[in-house]
């Protein structure tokens, strides 16, 4: 008896074994868990702004971007602008269907777009003037004005169904994207599955859990084996998750100091926000910043290395100027610009100053961002050798908003797939300019050449202009011209995969970190067996 | 009867005069927010955003009109039973209050009946062996859990249960990847009992504490001498003449606690990211939904108040005493 009952338990046993053996093997891997951030609180609906960092997955859009950043037709077969670069003909592709069945018209794209003009969400459509479909398969978008940034809308903005869009679309959403809504749990996790429709490239991976549950229990989720991507802030990348490798991508999201760039005269903004710094008004302040900093050291010492020293609001994006690098940390250069300028140090306290005024001014961060602390700190140190104080001030949000920005130098952070950025931070701002501009920079010469590039006949003609707003040889808005901004570094956006997950060539992602990643999703593989 | 219609009535007029005063005065507080609703909304993309498109977004919400008119209107709507549209969630505020708190719902429920039976036995335990060793443990148990902050508790649990010793899901109201129609219940359970256990064992301590101290009252009563005198045990005094009496400042604390449960749901649902009504509420705060902010404070306010009433309805049921004095006042 006791003996027969010993024999059934190692039965038990080994065919416990064998099956934990041979499942992993057996299970096909077509299922993901994501922990990248990525809900949309309101709904996935793109009138309302679902997408606008690219990738609205339950939808497709006109153009796209490919991992080199190049525009890419999507839904649309062909596209031109007219002569007077007002009107763009859009032609669609015959074969999209919305995941519902029904088939996607002209009149479906026109629809999204001026319903997405007037529906007052979180996208700025202010450009345009009206959508038409003109045919079948054929919309016209009429601008108000010139403006080939508006090229990003037709980038970023999903095709939504007219028929059957109704307000609460964002809980519901069909579209004719690679992937369609099965479940989505607010506040926990959101499970999406392929499109069978979907006209494009099928993707390899059938179905993708989205975990939202917070940094923390997405940290537990992946070093339990449950999470297949996580995305983590880099001072988080360093540690070992078993079964996952750690995965870089480089970005354009991009820290830098604003400096005021018009002395203090007393001025107001119409909301009351003081206008103004004198020290920080002259730009041999804001040059002998940009020459004296190490940016090597801020990656290496503040970003623990995962990131790039950035020189420029745009690094390495196509509307980017090589032009403007130059050699940092460079202490000896900085002297000599401040000397030249009239900053002495007449007292010996170390501390220059000119007329009575002393080389000094105050970087103020977001105080609940550690990163943004840590380069405020490390610049302020940098800057004392060479005689020039600055205070650093942790504040929040708020305040900075309606009391600093316009007076104080600000560490912000940026970094778009657009250039209408940069013409948004350098062109002459209107008097209440809240984060646009808010250093009040004004040059006539590079508001020509943004002014010029927005209203390019095409992207490619507007990109030497984008260029010669940053430096024409003689003036610009970067260092070697008139140094508005102190960029610092670009960072690295660093995620956790699992190895055997094959992400492919992951885009150059804008500010935002997380979603961005999503971008090539049809491309991703499982390569283990 | 009438005398139930009469407090019934009374019950209803006093609702009404608190959630306008809770309205009025939540309104107020709510305006003196620093928290930019537009900016909130917009996050990271602010600088996409042209000034024109901020006041289209302050127009769909109405952030256009001066204040008193948004509460004037806001009330207006109330009255015909339209709570508005939650800015954040762009969906009715009902059905957003009602989702969370179906997950929220369960969560409260265990934890309230959990911490009531408890603290109750509890109590009763200590109140009869006054100053013995049992007694003080649970004193001692009490006070600390009185002084010590909900979320605080959650997160050594979550650390000691979830992370070193594996035996507790991490988070969330299911597991990863799974149709919650699918998960079981025992499944469910499993992710409840965390969050339901750290909330109960701060709701413990109070019941016991207020418990004790009325069964040591009863226990130094006349009624208790006599029956000493008659030779009934301890367990038997406790259960025959001590229960009763001590069973009824028990139920109204009880009920009058709901509050606290709110509050310390919200902390509890943090600490565990469960989706339920407490971390709607915090986001709704630190993103300036004021329609949804609203509507929960008020939800909350009938939750309590209903609780309260429940606790005096009891009152006549369970107290012969009370119902008599009832009828003397008609």
């Amino acid at each position: 008896m006791k003996k027969c009952l010993l024999n059934i338990s190692v039965h038990v046993l080994f065919a416990l074994v064998s099956f934990a053996l041979v499942s992993p093997a057996l299970a096909v891997k077509d299922t993901l868990v994501l922990a990248v951030g990525g809900e949309s609180a309101e709904g996935y609906d793109p009138i309302l702004g679902w997408g606008v960092y690219g990738n609205p997955l339950f939808q497709s859009t006109l153009l796209k971007r490919d991992a080199k950043l190049q525009i890419i037709p999507d839904l649309a077969e062909s596209w031109s602008l007219s002569d007077d670069r007002i009107t763009w003909t859009v032609t669609i592709r015959k074969d999209a269907v919305f995941s519902d069945g029904t088939p996607l018209r002209a009149s479906d794209v026109a629809f999204t777009f001026n319903k997405a003009l007037v529906a007052g969400g979180n996208i700025d459509l202010t450009p345009l003037d009206r959508a038409d479909a003109t045919g079948d398969f054929t919309v016209a978008l009429t601008l108000k004005e010139p403006d080939i940034t508006f090229m990003q809308h037709m980038i970023t903005l999903g095709i939504v169904p007219e028929k059957g869009y109704t307000p609460q679309y964002g809980r519901n959403p069909i579209g004719s994207g690679p992937y369609k809504l099965v479940r989505w749990d607010e506040g926990q996790q959101m499970i999406v599955e392929a499109n069978d429709l979907y006209y494009g490239e099928k993707p390899a991976i059938k179905r993708l859990v989205f975990l939202f549950s917070g940094e923390d229990a997405a940290l537990a989720a992946a070093r339990a084996g449950q999470a297949d991507v996580l995305g983590v802030p880099s001072n988080l990348a360093g540690q070992a998750i078993p079964g996952m490798r750690l995965h870089v991508v480089k970005s354009v999201d991009n820290r830098g100091l604003m400096f005021p760039t018009v002395p203090d005269e007393g001025k107001k903004t119409p909301k009351g926000v003081r206008i103004g710094n004198t020290v920080t008004a002259d730009p041999a302040i804001r040059k002998a910043v940009n020459y004296a900093i190490n940016r090597e050291l801020l990656v290496s010492g503040v970003l623990d290395g995962y990131g790039n020293p950035a020189f420029g609001v745009v690094d390495n994006l196509p509307w980017d100027n090589p032009a403007i690098r130059f050699k940092d940390n460079d202490p000896d250069k900085a002297r000599a610009i401040l000397d030249a300028a009239g900053w002495k140090d007449s007292d010996g306290d170390g501390v220059r100053e000119k007329n009575g005024l002393k080389a000094e001014f105050t970087i103020v961060y977001n105080a609940k961002d550690s990163l943004r602390q840590g380069l405020a700190l490390a610049v302020s140190d940098m800057l004392r050798p060479v005689g020039i104080t600055a205070i650093p001030r942790g504040e929040n949000w708020d305040r900075i908003k309606t009391e600093l920005t316009h007076s104080n130098v600000v560490v912000y952070g940026f970094g778009d797939h657009s250039p209408l950025e940069m013409y948004k931070l350098y062109h002459t701002p209107g008097p209440e300019p809240m984060y646009w501009n808010a250093g009040f920079y004004s040059n006539p010469v590079v508001d020509g050449y943004l002014e010029q590039a927005r209203a390019a006949e095409s992207f490619d003609a507007s990109l030497p202009l984008w260029q010669k707003a940053q430096w024409d040889g003689t003036t610009g808005f970067t260092t070697p011209g008139d140094a508005a901004w102190v960029w610092m570094v670009n960072l690295d956006h660093t995620y956790f995969v699992n190895t055997c997950l094959d992400v492919g060539q992951s885009q150059m992602e804008p500010h935002g970190h997380g979603w961005p990643i999503t971008a090539n999703i049809h491309q991703w593989k499982w390569i283990c067996n | 009867m009438r005398s139930i219609a009469r407090f019934l009535a009374a019950k209803l007029a006093r609702l009404t005069l608190l959630l306008s005063a809770v309205a009025v005065l939540s309104f107020v507080l709510v305006s003196f927010s620093p928290v930019d609703p537009i900016d909130a909304y917009l996050g990271p993309s602010i600088l996409k955003v042209s000034p024109e498109q901020r006041e289209r977004i302050a127009e769909r919400w109405g952030l256009d009109r001066p204040a008193t008119e948004r509460l004037a209107r806001w009330a207006g709507q109330l009255a015909r039973g339209n709570f508005g549209e939650s800015t954040i969630f762009n969906e009715p505020v009902l059905s957003v209050i009602g989702k969370r708190f179906a997950a929220s719902f369960w969560l409260m429920l265990l934890a309230w009946s959990f911490s009531g039976v408890l603290g109750f036995a509890l109590g009763l335990v200590a109140g009869a062996r006054e100053g013995s060793r049992v007694d003080r443990a649970i004193r001692l148990y009490a006070y600390t859990m009185a002084s010590t902050p909900t979320f605080w508790v959650g997160m050594v649990l979550l650390t000691f249960f979830s992370v070193q010793l594996g035996w507790t899901p991490v988070c969330c109201a299911g597991p990863v990847g799974m149709d919650p129609a699918d998960v079981p219940l025992l499944t469910r359970l499993h992710h409840l009992l965390l969050p339901a256990v750290t909330l109960s064992l701060i709701g413990v301590a109070q019941i016991a504490l207020h418990t004790r101290e009325k069964t040591i009252e009863a226990m130094h009563s006349d009624y208790v001498l006599f029956a000493r005198a008659q030779g009934d045990t301890t367990r038997g005094i406790v259960l025959r003449h001590a229960l009763r009496n001590v069973m009824l400042p028990a139920v109204t604390l009880q009920f009058a606690s709901l509050g606290e449960l709110f509050g310390g749901a919200v902390l509890a649902e943090q600490v565990f990211s469960y989706p339920g009504l407490g971390r709607a509420t915090v986001e709704a705060g630190y993103r300036g939904d004021v329609p949804l902010l609203l509507g929960i404070v008020l939800f909350s306010a009938v939750f309590v108040f209903v609780g309260n009433m429940i606790a005096d309805l009891l009152y006549l049921v369970v107290d012969p005493r009370m119902r008599d004095a009832g009828r003397e006042g008609v």
